[in-house]
């Protein structure tokens, strides 16, 4: 369904060069790294723009080719490929022009995203989806939000795992509905979410849906951070888990207890271990 | 259906045996069921007839015989008295014959008491499969079938046999009256037979097919597809002029029959064709010939249909609990058995329950016979047919929706807002049987009442977390609230049109209507689907709305409309469909030449934000007074 977007590698590499040294000579001086890897510099997107604003659909393609390769330090260039998104484009055009607008993850491109996320086409519904989880923004939650009631599988699932990447903690009651439908990325989504209740109404759907869609979820509750979960709520975790007492729960403990960080409590890695013990030998 | 004469033996038999003395030497008489034989327009039958005239069947059974387990045979009484079990084989369904039950099975065919199941006598068949049996209270006339042929047997109540008559036509169900029996044959004629010598003293020939002579309510009848009554102008019945009724031709659930032909074998079990049954009851002596209450029935599985015998219109609609496998039509209703066992009586012309019995045990047949018995009245008259038709079409069973479509065809008709209810929720619920939701969708487009429910159902939506499964049907809805010109459609249909779960033809049928009832409120809407889909329509059904979208926004605003759709014309990314139908537009909606002039057209579609983001035009709507440019695009 899509367009060629490739460019030959040169080509690519010397837009690069061009652009990003454009704005920014003094980036020149820099060693060589790679332009994503960099923090979003000025980079002089007018040429980009005006191709955008050509109206020629091989101009079109070859401005947004132009801003993907640059990535986040074109971000400002994110109203103009909006813009081209809301007069219309033919859909090879409109798939490439929802890519690079997620590629340049400004926020302002969240709302005409926001737009395609309800396009008739599924494999446009499916990119505007994944660009939204890269642009952010109160309009990307709220389209992700609705995004898990769609009728697609997939855009379900992007629309989970991307409130969790967007940590839209108010989604948490939605990611529930969503999980209890099936959708098994929101587990994850909880799991970096929830507060300590939502863990533990989390770590109640133990036995009822898949373990390890479950404890797809229940795995970053252990690894957050104990500013952000206390260790009493993931011990109580570490204590469902134990209950289980089988031997995939068994096996999910040991892998947790090998990647346990340096930092964690002296209590969490005592529980871990506990649990481990008390899992081993634990039914299949 | 089979009754016998209690009364007047004696002089029935004296006149018998008068008959067969005046026929024995009567050299015009046919020869029992002879082919030479030329139709005597009637003579002889209406010797018969006026000879019969004081030997009518009597009224006095009122019966329910049933069949459960293998070989268990119930006879529930209508009326008072108490229910009896007999044990027999069975290889065929038990017939009612006037005071007999006649079971066969085991090789044999017996008489059953149908007060009290005791056996009467039992006679030795062969094999030979049963196919009816008439009573008269003296004697039972059976036909078994022979092959291509035929068995008649005539049995006394001691379980002699007076005759056997074997014959190589397929004879049919027969009767018994004062002892003459009646034999349909040939699918064309009733001989009378003289039960004592086996001579056949007259002859009828019917215009109708026939194949069963039946008791019923003291009459005597004869038909197959219909009743053709044995009164005094039975010897009119070769030139069409006997008393004749049948149930009027309209569509019904299925292929139902009013009489299962007598030359067809019946199984002891209900199949089917059991489940699909038309009930009609002849008037009796009233003149002309009709139908009892004015009404027939007709069922489907668990359903029940009342119709009004002279036009068929459908009077009610009942939804059981359960399969009907049998019944009757009796005086002033109709009386049905379903497989769980329940014998219920409902009213003729509300279809209400009046009387309910329960035959104890789950049943695998039923077969009704009712002389004298009269259904009471219902306490209540019931809910309305509307709702009647809403209970039966929205009980999810695959195996009803053949009746279902008929309902719902019959719901379209009604001038009720709960009717309109009714076809949306069947159109709206992702477990309806797909051809139900097809019917309903078309049966919603020509609705012109039942707004407030088409507006309730639009601002519903799809929506998997709420296993909201199934999308309003929002192109019929549109279709319909824009004929009515509701004021209110406009921004429901509008929000629609952006909803991605609606089908492509609701899209089509959607912008369709906005193109007529939108406003300038809708405009956001109309702009951000135009932009969408003018390069992105999926198919054509998309592309066509595109244009109505365009005529929508022409039509609301051309100033602001004219250069996003010229600009969209110009564009190449617009898809050719959607291009065609808006260069159409154009041609037809010639630009303003004043004021509108000095604003200039762009070359490419406006960079409006979004319709979310942009609130709508406070000014009125230019729709209130119609443009220049309201005449509908050129269709393509």
């Amino acid at each position: 369904m899509r367009a060629p977007t490739t460019l030959p590698t040169l080509r690519r590499v010397a837009l690069a060069l061009l652009l990003t040294c454009a704005g920014a000579s003094s980036a020149s001086a820099q060693p060589a790294k790679p332009p994503a890897a960099k923090p979003a510099a000025k980079t002089d997107v007018g040429p980009a723009v005006q191709k955008l604003k050509s109206g020629d659909e091989a101009q079109i393609r070859a401005g947004l080719d132009d801003l993907r390769i640059v990535g986040p330090a074109a971000a400002s260039a994110a109203p103009a490929v909006a813009d081209i998104l809301a007069r219309g484009l033919s859909e090879p055009l409109a798939h490439q022009a929802i890519d690079t607008l997620g590629d340049l993850e400004a926020s302002d491109g969240s709302a005409i995203l926001a737009q395609y996320a309800q396009h008739r086409t599924v494999a446009i519904r499916r990119a505007a989806i994944k660009a939204l989880t890269r642009t952010k923004g109160p309009a990307a939650a709220t389209a992700l939000r609705k995004a898990l009631g769609d009728s697609d599988a997939q855009v379900r699932g992007n629309a989970a795992a991307g409130l969790g990447a967007l940590k839209a903690k108010d989604a948490v009651p939605d990611l529930f509905a969503a999980l209890d439908h099936k959708v098994n990325e929101a587990a994850a989504s909880i799991g970096q979410l929830c507060n300590a209740e939502q863990c533990d109404q989390l770590a109640g759907k133990l036995g009822k849906l898949p373990f390890d869609v479950v404890t797809s979820g229940l795995e970053p509750v252990l690894f957050r951070p104990a500013s952000d979960m206390s260790d009493d709520a993931k011990i109580k975790l570490l204590g469902r888990l134990r209950e289980l007492g089988t031997g995939e729960a068994n096996r999910f403990l040991k892998d947790v207890e090998k990647r346990l960080p340096k930092e964690a409590s002296p209590r969490i890695r005592q529980a871990v271990e506990q649990a481990v013990k008390a899992t081993t030998g634990g039914s299949q | 259906m089979k009754t016998t004469t209690h009364k007047a033996l004696g002089a029935a038999l004296v006149l018998t045996s008068a008959l067969v003395q005046g026929c024995a030497s009567d050299p015009s008489r046919p020869k029992t069921f002879s082919t030479d034989w030329l139709d005597d327009g009637g003579r002889s039958i209406s010797e018969v007839q006026a000879r019969l005239r004081g030997a009518r069947p009597s009224a006095n059974v009122d019966l329910v015989v049933s069949v459960a387990g293998n070989d268990k045979i119930i006879g529930t009484p209508l009326g008072n008295g108490a229910q009896w079990t007999a044990t027999h084989a069975l290889d065929a369904r038990p017939i009612i014959a006037g005071g007999v039950v006649v079971v066969s099975g085991g090789n044999e065919v017996a008489a059953l008491d149908a007060t009290s199941g005791k056996k009467l006598w039992a006679r030795p068949t062969g094999g030979l499969p049963l196919l009816g049996a008439g009573d008269d209270g003296n004697v039972t006339a059976l036909s078994l079938s022979r092959g291509a042929g035929s068995t008649l047997l005539i049995v006394g109540r001691d379980g002699s046999v007076k005759r056997q008559l074997e014959t190589d036509k397929a004879i049919g169900d027969p009767e018994v009256v004062g002892g003459v029996v009646f034999v349909p044959w040939a699918n064309q004629y009733v001989s009378a037979l003289d039960a004592a010598t086996g001579d056949e003293i007259g002859r009828v020939t019917i215009r109708d097919k026939v194949s069963r002579a039946l008791a019923i309510g003291g009459t005597l009848y004869f038909g197959e597809l219909a009743y053709i009554r044995f009164d005094d102008k039975i010897g009119q019945a070769s030139r069409g002029g006997a008393s004749r009724v049948a149930i009027p031709s309209r569509e019904l659930p299925g292929t139902p029959r009013l009489l299962v032909p007598g030359t067809e074998k019946v199984p002891p079990v209900a199949n089917a064709r059991d489940r699909d049954r038309l009930f009609g009851r002849p008037s009796g002596d009233s003149t002309p010939l009709g139908i009892d209450s004015n009404r027939f029935y007709a069922s489907y599985y668990r359903l029940i249909f009342g119709f009004e015998s002279q036009r068929g219109h459908l009077a009610w609609v009942r939804t059981h609990a359960h399969d009907f496998i049998g019944g009757e039509a009796v005086g002033g209703g109709v009386v049905l058995c379903d497989d769980e066992g329940k014998i219920v009586v409902l009213d003729a012309q509300t279809g209400q329950v009046s009387m309910e019995k329960p035959i104890g045990e789950p049943i695998k047949s039923c077969v009704v016979h009712a002389d004298s018995f009269q259904a009471p009245k219902p306490a209540s008259p019931g809910p309305s047919l509307g709702q009647q038709i809403t209970d039966a079409v929205t009980v999810r069973e695959a195996t009803l929706a053949t009746a279902q479509r008929l309902l719902l065809r019959e719901l379209a008709t009604l001038e009720d807002d709960t009717a309109t209810k009714t076809l949306i929720d069947i159109a709206s619920d992702a477990r309806s049987v797909p051809v139900l939701v097809a019917d309903a969708r078309a049966a919603l487009a020509t609705r012109r009442n039942g707004a407030s429910h088409m507006l309730a159902a639009l601002a519903k939506h799809y929506d998997y977390l709420h296993d909201v499964l199934r999308s309003p049907p929002v192109g019929p809805l549109a279709d319909a609230l824009a004929a009515m010109k509701d004021p209110n459609a406009a921004p429901l249909v509008a929000a629609r049109l952006l909803d991605p779960q609606i089908t492509d033809d609701d899209v089509k049928r959607a912008a369709a209507a906005l193109a007529l009832i939108g406003t300038d409120k809708e405009m956001p809407q109309l702009k951000q689907f135009f932009a969408m889909y003018r390069g992105t329509a999926p198919t054509d059904e998309v592309a066509v709305a595109v244009g109505s979208v365009g005529e929508a926004m022409l039509r609301i605003n051309p100033k602001e409309a004219r250069p996003l759709v010229e600009a969209a014309v110009k564009d190449s990314m617009t898809v050719a469909v959607a291009r065609a139908r808006l260069e159409a537009l154009l041609a037809a909606t010639p630009e303003k030449p004043a004021a509108d002039k000095a604003d200039k057209p762009a070359d490419k579609p406006s960079a409006d934000k979004p319709a979310s983001e942009k609130p709508a035009a406070a000014k009125p709507a230019p729709a209130a007074k119609p443009a220049p440019a309201a005449k509908p695009a050129t269709k393509k």
